[in-house]
């Protein structure tokens, strides 16, 4: 049950960075929405998957899925360098996330 | 350019206040400052994204938001920084480094392609 809340908050973590994409090139009331509300509900499942699952566990696999979906989806919808430098540079930060979340 | 990353230290700062936030809020109406930070923090947010590529923003968002509450553990909540915590916080603060360098390498290569 836990693993499935965390799953949807992913799930709702990515609509809120196509949403981030998409209102900072066009403010309008759909892209705001998709922006705060798939950021807002994506919290609401995280909070929610608290009571089944340790908080440091569901917060790393939430945050690692999440920063590296939306690297990903950025660089195959949106059209963002893929330069190596750029992959190993995320690549970092994306283990620095969830080994410092794990641990908290 | 230089205009977006005072973009991207702002959402960051908003992001480390409200997290603040969320772990001394004791009375229902600390929530009303703590949502109203939020607001800020993600209207810097996509203000950094108008700019700079938005997986970038957020990788550094999450980054930033991760090492802040850990050193906060530490100073404010009187936890440890244990050898291992340490060891991942040089690694997101490298992978930071890296990006912003790779990034800035990348618009110079765009800007001379476009001339």
């Amino acid at each position: 049950m836990g693993w499935l809340f965390v799953a949807l908050a992913a799930v709702f973590e990515f609509i809120g960075v196509i949403g981030l994409n998409k209102y900072s090139k066009r403010k309008t009331i759909p892209t705001g929405f998709m922006f705060l509300g798939g950021f807002g509900l994506s919290f609401v499942f995280l909070y929610s998957s608290f009571q089944y699952l340790q908080v440091s566990t569901a917060y790393a696999v939430w945050i690692g899925i999440g920063t590296a979906g939306a690297v990903l989806l950025n660089m195959i919808f949106f059209g963002e360098s893929k330069s190596l430098a750029r992959i190993g540079s995320l690549a970092l930060i994306i283990v620095g996330v969830i080994g410092l979340k794990a641990l908290s | 350019m230089k205009k977006a990353w005072l973009y991207v230290a702002a959402t960051s700062f908003f992001e480390l206040v409200w997290i603040f936030g969320f772990n001394v809020a004791s009375v229902w109406w600390h929530w009303i400052p703590i949502v109203l930070f939020i607001f800020v923090d993600f209207h810097f947010l996509s203000k950094a994204c108008e700019t700079l590529p938005t997986g970038t923003v957020y990788a550094i968002f999450a980054a930033i938001g991760t090492v802040g509450t850990a050193l906060m553990d530490v100073f404010f909540f009187d936890q440890t920084l244990s050898g291992g915590k340490i060891f991942f916080i040089v690694l997101l603060v490298a992978g930071v480094i890296g990006l912003k360098l790779a990034d800035g390498h990348d618009e110079k290569i765009a800007a001379e392609g476009n001339r």
